[in-house]
């Protein structure tokens, strides 16, 4: 018992050797050496971080970042809970409707930003079709507003929230919504008591993972952004162009910080924290 | 324009009219009709994909029919949502939910209905009560056992105080002994309550247990409707004849008719069986009788109420309380004898001549 | 600010591909309907072995090297030459620091290379021995060459202007006059704010310009601040944000507005108050085929490889010799030509090195503080 226990913890070992010989050698320690800068460059010292805490860039830039995520978190939630619900319940709309949530996962970020760009555009699209409908008569600016940029995002990332949304919904025994029906509680009932309860590890999964991916946008926001939507990534970027890598270090380390200070917390939070076990099950 | 099912009188009656649900699926419906009556225990039984279940869930309205029409106390429910039909369900699977406590899953119905909390407790408390579960509130369902996770779902199908209480195979999920302790507890509760309980299942001898009439069902129809006995002693064809406990079936053709008696050539012995229609002479019919009806004659006495038949002995199994022979009739026909077991009767070998015996009355044209 | 046209690596690199789908369909083929003068003869000096490796920008602009001077460079010398996009100084600086150095040469700008000087010693001297004479002083320094001039000029919407040109940034920063939004370079992507052209704007004339009042040329963006939608930071971006008419004016570099106009877009430079750039040869310190890479720089600003990328692209010569190989109509469209040099403003690489990290600082407070 003992023997073949300890032999499935060393074929485990040997399963997963390769993949964190990988990401030591080739991500965590370039990474931290990458990480370390932000103190030792060219002293030890935390003068960096001090400095930090009275930078109005960097705090806008931060709140600006905190900001965005959660609009598009929010955002994100809201048009994919449907979705996921349809998913999940629509059997014959089902394939449809995977397709279109995953296409955008097979296109580049890059070219959804531009197609955004195309559509969103001051003679683009949406306004050419507003101008002509005679529903406005001089066209909105949405591109290179912080608004086209929650489109583009969310677009980008709505796939990150459906999927975990659908997989917790899925789980849900569907005769859990026939008992509360039978025992007399209305459809809207049944999704605000039932299934709305059960699906939010799916929720926080889904909201934890877009949230955490917006923290780290670059691409959209400076290519739908207005003149202030610069994200703690895009000054990150601005920074290591300026050559000033230790500033760019401390920055990072910033942002990879409140992504796991974010997902640390999120796992404690009681009934959240499950969403992570059921995939270890 | 009562928009839920009554609740006076103690247990509700249901009818089933021509009810029909088409399914590309297993499972279909092809016009069952039904008169349960107030305060009845109701089998639905038959084998999977026979229709059970979804005649049950049409009832409980999770299932529209195709056609047809169910009325509770003679009120069409077809068109009522399940939230208003006032019917306790219990599922196979508990279907308790996760995130509750067992006293607000138990609460869950009485909430719906705006009991007031007070109330609520006082009557969730007394369901847990009647269940055995008492001080078992503040759990949930995840740290019960499966028993106790079922007798959860029963005090919530009933705590409401339906009229009405549908089970599907609420036992199927469990082990024997625990499956024959609910069965009994299901009993007395039906016994208190005195409201109708519509009971699916697959086990017929959980079925013969429980029930005051069992609908045996066979391609979504029933094959047989009838008193637990009714069933077993007079199945009125084949299928209900052998999804009820073991039957013989035996080739016959008939000679002519005594009054209710049929009188048949069967494997070169004149058979008298029970018949309910009047076949022409020449008939090619088959006569059912039950094993353990069939005794080894010893000595010839030929009467009117006892049939007879040379057979041989082709196997000899001891099973405990009982001993189980195969006999191979005259044309080859096998049949099964179960005699008790008693060291004072002398167990046949196999390959022996012997004459059988059984009574008329056990015997059945199907 | 270096003309990155295109493709740098990682997340940024998207950026620059926009250009590259941009400009794809209309890129500028070579000669004008000229022929291109050709290299006949080179200083025994310059011939050589091996391979040498060239970082450059990318895009249309690696085309044009490809043909004029890469391909002739080979046939001439002996030397293969290797190109490979995305010159960027922060990799020549990774690349030197961890003495991994991948590029004998690299595209970049003067103030780049003196930039990375300011931090340690990243980049080689120059082999003037083997430098044409033809090369005006102005454009040699120490540790790298220039090779291309090019401008960064006021590119509008003709279609929006009713027929009047904007003459200079006061007609830019004049928004009654010549309505519309803006674009102007910000910080992002290793960007130098263009304070000469808020100074202009201020009235300041071009003689005055340089050392740059700082407080002053804030003081005049104050002004335009609300109508800059985009501070751009790719070459691509300007473009981009003329073709879809997001913007009826704004900064650009003058060979990307030749691409839009040969596409059929109604856009227009003025060249007046234009800055006058540069683009330079470094030699990363350590490079393994340094001596290569001196003969290329030597061999790539004689007076014919120069004149060949102005017949490919229309940015000038560094040759005071190539000129004789270009035709009148081409010479109208060089910023590098008398006419249009003179109402340029030349670029004050040094200024910027001293203040550039002050610069950047201060304008991204003033865009996010």
């Amino acid at each position: 018992m003992s023997s073949s226990a300890s032999l499935r913890t060393t074929t485990g070992i040997l399963l997963v050797a390769p993949l964190v010989i990988y990401m030591v050698v080739l991500y965590a320690l370039p990474v931290a050496s990458m990480l370390l800068r932000s103190l030792n460059d060219p002293t030890w010292s935390i003068d960096r971080y001090k400095e930090l805490m009275s930078d109005t860039v960097f705090f806008n830039t931060l709140s600006n970042t905190l900001y965005t995520a959660v609009i598009v978190t929010l955002g994100s939630l809201v048009l994919g809970y449907p979705v996921a619900l349809a998913l999940v319940r629509s059997k014959r709309l089902a394939p449809l409707i995977l397709v279109v949530v995953l296409l955008p996962f097979w296109t580049s970020v890059l070219v959804r930003s531009y197609a955004w760009m195309v559509l969103l555009g001051r003679h683009g699209l949406i306004n050419e079709a507003l101008m002509s409908s005679g529903l406005i008569d001089r066209p909105l600016r949405i591109l290179n507003t912080p608004l086209a940029v929650y489109i583009g995002m969310i677009h980008i990332l709505l796939p990150y929230m459906i999927l975990p949304i659908a997989n917790a919904l899925r789980q849900i025994d569907p005769s859990l919504a026939r008992a509360a029906s039978g025992l007399g509680s209305p459809p809207w009932k049944t999704f605000l008591q039932v299934t709305l309860p059960l699906s939010v590890p799916g929720v926080a999964a889904g909201g934890l993972l877009v949230f955490v991916l917006s923290l780290g946008f670059y691409i959209t926001p400076a290519m739908l952004g207005g003149p202030r939507d610069i994200t703690l990534s895009m000054l990150i970027a601005n920074q290591v162009d300026q050559l000033n890598w230790a500033y760019a270090a401390c920055l990072s380390t910033v942002l990879l910080a409140t992504a796991l200070i974010i997902i640390v917390v999120c796992r404690r939070l009681p009934g959240i924290g499950s969403a992570f076990k059921m995939s270890a099950r | 324009m009562r928009d839920t099912v009554s609740s006076t009188g103690r247990g509700a009656s249901v009818s089933l009219a021509g009810l029909e649900k088409s399914y590309e699926r297993v499972g279909a419906v092809n016009g069952v009709s039904l008169d349960i009556r107030s305060g009845e225990f109701l089998t639905l039984l038959g084998p999977s994909g026979s229709g059970k279940t979804t005649t049950l869930m049409m009832i409980a309205g999770f299932e529209q029919p195709t056609k047809g029409d169910i009325a509770i106390d003679g009120i069409s429910v077809v068109a009522m949502p399940p939230h208003k039909r006032n019917i306790g369900m219990v599922f196979q699977n508990y279907a308790l939910f996760p995130h509750l406590t067992v006293a607000e899953n138990i609460g869950f119905p009485l909430k719906q209905r705006g009991v007031p909390k007070a109330e609520r407790t006082k009557l969730v408390g007394e369901a847990l009560e009647l269940v055995h579960l008492p001080g078992y509130g503040g759990r949930y369902p995840r740290q019960l056992s499966g028993g106790q996770q079922q007798r959860v779902a029963l005090a919530r199908a009933i705590v409401f105080q339906p009229r009405l209480l549908l089970m599907d195979e609420p036992l199927g999920a469990l082990d024997k002994q625990l499956r024959e302790n609910l069965q009994l507890e299901m009993r007395r509760l039906h016994a208190d309550l005195g409201i109708t309980f519509i009971y699916v299942t697959h086990d017929q001898e959980e079925a013969l247990t429980m029930s005051d009439r069992i609908a045996v069902m066979n391609d979504g129809l029933v094959a047989q409707i009838g008193s637990p006995e009714d069933l077993y002693d007079r199945p009125c064809n084949r299928f209900v004849a052998g999804f009820i406990g073991e039957s013989n079936f035996l080739p016959a053709t008939v000679r002519g008719m005594e009054g209710d008696i049929v009188v048949a050539d069967c494997q070169g012995a004149v058979v008298r069986a029970l018949c309910p229609g009047r076949p022409g002479s020449g008939a090619q019919v088959t006569l059912t009788t039950r094993p353990e009806r069939l005794r080894f004659a010893n000595g010839a006495h030929d009467s009117a109420t006892v049939n007879r038949m040379s057979v041989t002995v082709t196997e000899a199994v001891f099973a405990g309380e009982r001993c189980r022979y195969m006999l191979q009739a005259a044309d080859g026909t096998s049949m099964v004898l179960k005699e008790p077991s008693s060291a004072a009767i002398r167990r046949r070998t196999v390959g022996e001549q012997a004459e059988i015996a059984w009574s008329v009355a056990d015997t059945i044209l199907v | 600010m270096n003309r990155k046209n295109i493709t740098r690596f990682g997340r940024r690199s998207a950026l620059g591909l926009i250009g590259t789908g941009l400009s794809a369909p209309f890129i500028l083929r070579d000669g004008w309907g000229q022929t291109m003068p050709e290299l006949t003869k080179i200083p025994d000096s310059l011939k050589g072995e091996g391979e040498v490796r060239i970082a450059t920008f990318g895009g249309t602009m690696q085309e044009t090297q490809q043909k004029a001077y890469f391909e002739p460079f080979e046939k001439a010398t002996g030397i293969k030459v290797k190109a490979f996009a995305g010159s960027d100084p922060t990799k020549i600086k990774a690349m030197v620091e961890t003495k991994n150095i991948e590029w004998d040469m690299a595209q970049l700008s003067r103030g780049s290379i003196m930039n990375l000087m300011k931090t340690g010693d990243y980049f080689e001297k120059i082999d003037y021995s083997l430098v044409d004479d033809g090369v005006d002083k102005a454009y040699r320094f120490e540790y790298g060459l220039e090779m291309l001039v090019w401008a960064q000029v006021i590119g509008y919407r003709s279609d929006t202007t009713k027929g009047v040109a904007p003459n200079g940034w006061a007609d830019f920063w004049d928004t009654k006059k010549f309505p519309g939004d803006r674009a102007l370079v910000g910080t992002g992507n290793g960007g130098w704010p263009e304070l000469e052209f808020a100074l202009m704007a201020a009235g300041v004339p071009m003689d005055k310009i340089y050392p740059i009042d700082i407080d002053k040329a804030f003081a005049s963006y104050d002004k335009i601040k609300k109508d800059v939608i985009k501070w751009w930071d790719t070459g691509a971006m300007p473009v981009q944000l003329l073709t879809d008419r997001e913007v009826t004016m704004t900064s650009v570099w003058n060979g990307r507005m030749a691409a839009l106009q040969a596409a059929g877009v109604k856009a227009e430079i003025s060249w007046n108050q234009g800055l006058l750039k540069r683009d330079a040869w470094g030699i990363p310190k350590g490079a393994k085929n340094a001596t290569n890479a001196q003969k290329f720089v030597a061999y790539s600003t004689m007076a014919i490889p120069q004149a060949r990328i102005s017949l490919g692209i229309p940015y000038g010569s560094v040759n005071n010799g190539s000129n004789e190989f270009l035709s009148e109509e081409r010479l109208k469209v060089l910023p590098s030509a008398p006419a249009i040099k003179s109402q340029l403003l030349s670029y004050n690489y040094d200024w910027w090195i001293d203040n550039r990290a002050k610069v950047v600082e201060r304008f991204n407070k003033w865009l996010l503080g």
